[in-house]
């Protein structure tokens, strides 16, 4: 009877022990969301220029036979070569995706509304790299008096594969998510091969028949740039742009 | 009376009481705080757990009700919107006119009824019961009077006027007389009237709601999700949030739920989980802990459920929560307690790793169940690795049981008809010898009747024989037959492998064996002087071993196999590792083996307990020939086990083609790779002993073994270990570390105390004689014996998933088992032979499934193409009766057979399974219904073309602006190089017109990522138009042209297939090098 009293009591002590620290620690109040990301201040910024080039003797690309489509045929005066490797004068190499692979801060980038443009022009695709930025539209033109089918194989975004009969309405798609090299194909004209590069920024570039590019608006910080080529891989380098900085950047892939 | 004084030592006057009451106050009081603590919190920490997550989810609602309040301003500001908003608002101006003219007609079509209600019932009453009397009087004379009056009554009460104050709208009124046929005809024309009206007013008002449903669906379509007003709902829900137990209860009548026998479900997990209840987070939301601002708590049950469908199919108020995932759905006290994790809870909440463990609970017949990747993989294990081998799993390939109770049958017949013959033999001559006529007869007539049972004997052994013709296609093992290892293996490598088996490869299906050195050896011996000795393999020249690689590479080998060692594996794991092929192997047998692996050295006749030899054929003047059509035994006529029970399947390759992969894998070996000698192989001395140690190992549950065919297993059944009382397993001299929470490694269990079925099947399956540990076992054969199989921690994981799911399901009441018996049966046991071939190593088939082929690197990106197709609507997509065909033959082809039957362009090989009768059945029946397509097929019959038809058709395929031939093959060869899709010319027999209809208008949602591309054709004027410049002819072509051209390729004959293939520029190969 003495003993149940005592454990009562002693009940009683603890549980107002209990009563004064058992409130938890107070639910922290719901994460603020975060400030929306600023913009670049074209004010500061810098630009990123180079040239792409090949070193080594520039392998010989295929020629395409088109005998299966002979309207394709008939547009092309000279035999057309593959597109893997394509080398202007003093060694440059085109078709070079040029970006900033890391080091970009919070910003916030606008999409671009303009939209980029890939065309099917005798069977073969114009341009044959395309890069542009996530959300942004992509339209794609049949200039062919033939039907075409456009189908890009993705990995990290949705695929689609859609027929385009001559004199039709461009179709227009977008990619949400940044991947680099998504390759389009043409089932119908299997030797028809494009690349479209994805980035969730505008600081890319694809190089031009001379070789070179010019990412501008870059905000003063220090950046791994990256360089791919559909054959050769991909190239990094370091380089830091001061504010209102024009920095050159310059790749050599070497022919294999 | 005097005043009494008190007492000098009083208490009440001399001691104060004033502390111990103080004292007593206090702890009264501090009880009574006490106890409200328990009362508010301590004995309900899910009231906490409500305010928390109401606080939370308010505040996440608060952010996202302004994100789509802002998105919503946006889009109504849209153009798109505006004009369809101003449409439906010109449509509300005019229907509201028109409405409100239709709504006061109704209104005084109303009144009108209502004035004239009580007065017609009240005359209808009369008029019904003076009717009755009438009628209910005789007509005979004595009555005829009475009959006249009433009569008279009635016709007075139907001529009567009846006084109606009629409304004619605005108030105003007028009097009516109606007598009753008028009431009644007014009454009925006033009810169509408002019929009438009705109608009408869902004419006027269609325009309207069509306009409303378009703006709707373009909002929906612009801002999917919950709208503003929704969320508004749902804040409003979540602010007033009533802090109360969240309870399911289920109590089907008479039944017994949650193992308990108590009979229903009470399941109140809700109560802290609120995130998964759908009336605060409908299904259109997700809620993550992050949502919430708690992504880093670890006490924040509060995330929706992450599998929405689940819980669509498997609805909370009928399930609860704890019948899938394990727990005490009662309790609500602690987290412990609801969760069960307290002794003699039988059921604690399974781990996260292990949810899918309450899938096999109800869903223990599948081989396959959609969404429980775990669990697939952990009933996966459990025939390769080969547990089936020793452990009995109810439904897990039971044809060897089945096939020994046909045999079983079998002799008994065979006795019965010897008895039945020596018995007719005797009766007939008791009827020779019978004293007279009558007995003769009696004895002749007995005897008679004998060999007529005879007959019948002999008709149900031709069933039994077909059966076991069937179960001997079947049977599979798990290991390779031990009687051709003298034609197949190096003699040194076998006692190497026995000691070695995880060394030689760490992936190994086989094993590893804790063997004594002189148990490795009898064990070698016997199985080596056990095998078969002839007759020898013929002698096969050198193959091209850089050809082999390609062969290997291209035909699917890897869907199943794997290659390269280590980091640098690639392949399925379904059969061995090829990377050590070289130094075990006899090329001879591999060729053999890579040809046609259903080829044996011997048959084995079941009912001689034998394998047979040349001279039991050459015996009966018969050739050594035993396969499918030649199955039968010639020494006794029952079916012979005529091909090796493997589940690898004929590529159908040439002898050349098999010559050159045997002589790649030969080349695949270690370098220096050398065993040491093992004459002791050929020591007679050492059979008897080895013999006994594989009888008592079980090796023959997975190989064949010459004289050990019909041992059976030699494990626990495994079906209901789920259920198993922890106390009935023996956790040996690790119990007291199993509950102190310490591995038998001596490292911390992350997850404290292990002593539970999780904990004793991973402990167990890691290393199965850890139980043995500190026990004094000079014996071998007294120690567990269990192999150790070769399993990740993932695998183990699948595995102890698998084996806690497995419960006893004697309790559970049967509708909550899931035992189809409609057309998902079909889908059930189709599963059960599609695992044990792994086409999914190939094929696609259930959605979301991935293949093993499609991870390889020769099938990425653009060469996705190459990939076998993806069979999910393969039901609907083809004709079943062709299926059945294919099936049996891939190659469609009795002569041509080194090739595809349908994509001869595909370098990967559908192979050939001889599959039974029975199999095939199931497969098309597994295929039709997974495509929702009825299990009898009757073709559909299509309209005959006009020659004007066939001649548009034929324009559409050969326009240039249509691409169909130059991807699809034509026949021609030289194109057929290069195409990429099936010929035309079998549609007819192998397709299905409403499939191929489809097909043609959206292929990229029937199989993502197919070289037929989409938007061939567009939808105008309600029909499917080709989507480019059309032939003229077709521009006035009325009808639908997708039509036309599945009934063009359904009616396509090779005739019109050859001019429409001279027609393309075939050819023309479309690259080349310069």
């Amino acid at each position: 009877m003495k003993r149940t009293a005592v454990h009562l009591l002693m009940a009683g002590a603890v549980s107002l022990l209990l009563t004064g620290c058992g409130k938890k620690e107070a639910e922290k109040p719901a994460e603020q969301p975060a400030a929306p990301a600023p913009a670049v201040n074209p004010e500061t910024a810098g630009v990123i220029t180079g040239k792409v080039t090949l070193s080594g003797t520039p392998p010989k690309m295929m020629i395409i036979r088109m005998g299966a489509e002979p309207a394709c045929e008939k547009e092309h005066k000279q035999p057309v070569h593959a597109e893997d490797v394509v080398v202007g004068t003093d060694s440059a190499l085109e078709n070079v995706v040029v970006y900033i692979k890391s080091g970009l801060g919070n910003y916030s980038y606008p999409t671009p509304s303009e939209p980029v443009k890939l065309d099917q022009i005798g069977c073969m695709y114009v341009p044959h790299v395309v890069a542009m930025m996530a959300g942004q539209q992509l339209e794609v033109l049949n200039s062919d008096p033939v039907t075409h089918n456009i189908h890009p194989l993705p990995k990290d975004n949705r695929e689609w594969n859609e027929s385009q009969p001559p004199n039709s309405a461009p179709i227009i798609k977008e990619f949400s998510r940044p991947e680099l090299s998504i390759p389009v194909k043409c089932n119908i004209h299997p030797w028809m091969k494009a690349y479209i590069c994805v980035f969730n920024h505008p600081y890319f570039a694809v190089t031009g028949t001379d070789g070179t590019f010019t990412i501008k608006n870059v905000p003063p910080g220090t950046y791994t740039v990256a360089a791919w080529q559909e054959k050769y891989g991909t190239q990094e380098t370091q380089v830091t742009v001061g504010a209102k900085e024009t920095k050159t950047v310059d790749f050599t892939f070497k022919a294999q | 009376m005097a005043a009494q004084l008190p007492p000098p030592d009083d208490p009440i006057t001399s001691r104060s009481l004033a502390r111990p009451l103080l004292v007593a106050g206090l702890l009264l009081l501090a009880v009574l705080g006490w106890a409200i603590y328990q009362e508010e919190i301590g004995l309900r920490p899910w009231r906490g757990y409500q305010r928390r997550f109401a606080q939370a989810y308010a505040a996440y609602l608060e952010k996202r009700l302004a994100e789509r309040r802002r998105a919503e301003q946006q889009l109504h500001a849209s153009p798109e919107y505006q004009r369809l908003r101003a449409t439906v608002e010109a449509l509300r101006r005019t229907t509201e006119e028109q409405d409100r003219r239709l709504e006061q007609q109704m209104n005084l079509v109303e009144e009108q009824r209502s004035a004239l209600l009580s007065t017609f019932q009240t005359a209808r009453s009369y008029v019904g019961a003076l009717t009755y009397e009438y009628e209910e009087i005789p007509d005979t004379p004595a009555y005829r009077k009475e009959k006249q009056e009433r009569f008279r009554r009635l016709q007075q009460a139907l001529a009567e006027k009846h006084r109606i104050l009629w409304p004619l709208g605005n108030g105003r009124t007028e009097i009516r007389y109606l007598n009753y046929d008028q009431l009644n005809a007014q009454f009925n024309a006033l009810l169509e009237e408002k019929a009438r009206l009705m109608e009408e007013r869902g004419r006027v008002d269609q325009p309207l709601k069509d306009a409303e449903a378009k703006l709707a669906a373009f909002e929906a379509q612009k801002l999917p999700g919950l709208s503003a007003a929704q969320l508004q709902g749902l804040l409003e829900r979540v602010r007033n949030l009533d802090l109360k137990i969240r309870q399911v209860y289920v109590n089907p009548p008479g039944r017994a739920l949650n193992y308990l026998g108590g009979g229903m479900i009470v399941d109140r997990c809700q109560s802290c989980h609120l995130g998964t209840d759908a009336s605060l987070v409908p299904p259109g939301l997700t809620l993550t802990k992050a949502d919430l601002g708690m992504a880093n708590s670890h006490d924040a049950p509060f995330a929706s459920h992450p599998e929405p469908e689940l819980l669509r199919i498997h609805p909370v108020e009928r399930f609860g929560c704890a019948t899938c995932h394990g727990g005490n759905g009662w309790a609500l006290d602690s987290v412990r307690t609801a969760h069960g994790r307290y002794p003699h809870w039988l059921w604690p909440l399974y781990y996260p790793e292990n949810f899918q463990a309450g899938c096999q609970t109800c869903h223990s017949a599948d081989a396959y169940t959609e969404f429980a990747t775990v669990l697939n993989r952990g009933r996966y294990l459990y025939r390769v690795k080969g547990c089936i081998g020793c452990h009995k799993y109810q439904g897990f390939d039971d044809q060897a049981d089945q096939l020994t109770d046909v045999q079983r049958l079998i002799r008994e017949l065979e006795r019965e008809k010897q008895h039945n013959i020596e018995e007719a033999a005797r009766l007939n001559r008791l009827g020779d010898q019978a004293p007279d006529n009558a007995t003769a007869q009696r004895y002749y007539a007995q005897a008679a009747a004998l060999t007529l049972r005879n007959s019948q004997i002999d008709t149900r052994m031709d069933v039994l024989d077909r059966q076991a013709h069937d179960l001997f296609l079947e049977v599979k093992r798990v290991g390779p037959s031990l009687k051709e290892i003298r034609l197949k293996l190096q003699r040194d490598w076998i006692p190497y492998w026995l000691e070695h088996t995880h060394e030689f490869d760490p992936n190994a299906q086989m094993p590893q064996f804790r063997l004594q050195p002189e148990e490795v050896r009898a064990i070698a011996a016997f199985i080596w002087q056990d095998a078969l000795k002839g007759p020898a393999l013929p002698h096969q020249p050198a193959g091209d071993p850089a050809r082999g690689r390609q062969l290997l590479y291209e035909r699917g080998c890897l869907a199943c196999h794997s290659v390269g060692e280590g980091t640098q594996r690639i392949g399925g794991d379904f059969a061995a590792n090829l990377s050590r092929e070289g130094e075990k192997a006899n090329y001879d047998y591999l060729v053999r083996w890579i040809y046609n692996p259903h080829l044996r050295t011997a048959p084995y006749c079941p009912y001689e307990h034998r394998d047979l030899t040349p001279e039991d054929y050459a015996r009966h003047g018969l050739p050594f020939v035993f396969d499918a059509e030649h199955s039968r035994c010639p020494n006794d006529g029952h079916e012979l086990e005529f091909e090796e029970p493997t589940v690898m399947p004929s590529f159908r390759l040439s002898w050349q083609d098999a010559r050159d992969i045997a002589s790649l894998l030969m080349t695949q070996k270690h370098p220096n790779a050398r065993y040491a000698p093992a004459p002791y192989m050929d020591d007679p001395k050492l059979f008897a002993e080895g013999r006994a140690l594989v009888r008592f190992y079980g090796c023959a549950g997975c190989h064949e073994i010459a004289g050990l065919e019909d041992e059976g297993r030699i494990g626990t059944e495994l079906t209901t270990e789920g259920s198993k009382p922890l106390d009935r397993l023996d956790f040996g001299f690790l119990l007291t570390s199993a509950k102190r929470g310490i591995l038998p490694d001596g490292s911390r269990s992350p997850r404290g105390p292990w002593y539970d079925l999780k904990g004793f099947f991973d402990a167990k399956l890691r290393q199965p004689n850890v139980f043995d540990r500190q026990r004094y076992l000079p014996n071998p054969r007294d120690r567990l014996h269990m192999p150790t199989p070769a399993l990740s921690t993932e695998d183990i994981n699948a595995l102890t998933s698998f084996l806690l799911g497995s419960v006893d399901t004697s309790t559970i009441p049967p509708e909550y088992l899931y035992r189809p018996t409609d057309a998902r049966r079909a889908i059930q046991q189709g599963w059960w032979i599609i695992t044990k071939y792994n086409c999914i190593g190939c094929h696609q088939i259930g959605v979301g499934q991935h293949t093993v082929l499609e991870a390889l690197p020769q099938y990425q990106g653009e060469n996705r193409a190459n990939l076998p197709p993806i069979l999910t609507f393969e039901g609907a997509r083809v004709n079943p009766d062709w299926l059945k065909k294919f099936l049996a033959n891939p190659a469609l082809s009795t002569t041509d057979t080194n090739r595809n039957g349908v994509r001869t362009y595909l370098q990967v090989r559908m192979p050939t399974f001889f599959l039974s009768d029975d199999e095939i059945r199931i497969l098309v029946s597994f295929f039709q219904a997974l495509a929702s397509q009825p299990q009898q097929f009757i073709p559909p019959v299509l309209k005959p073309l006009t020659p004007a038809e066939v001649r548009m058709a034929r324009e559409i395929f050969v326009s240039p602006a249509a691409p169909c031939l130059k991807c699809h093959m034509t026949g021609n060869p030289a194109h057929d190089r290069t195409a990429s899709a099936p010929n035309f010319l079998i549609a007819r027999e192998r397709l299905q017109p409403d499939w191929t209809r489809r097909w043609m208008i959206a292929p990229a949602s029937m199989a993502p990522g197919t070289a037929m591309p989409s938007n061939l054709f567009r939808f105008e004027n309600g029909r499917w138009v080709f989507n480019g410049p059309l032939p003229p002819d077709l521009k006035n072509y009325p009808g639908d042209q997708v039509d036309l051209l599945v009934r063009y390729m359904f009616q396509l004959t090779p005739q019109e297939q050859q001019a429409l293939a001279g027609r393309t520029p075939a050819g023309t190969a479309s690259r080349s090098s310069r």
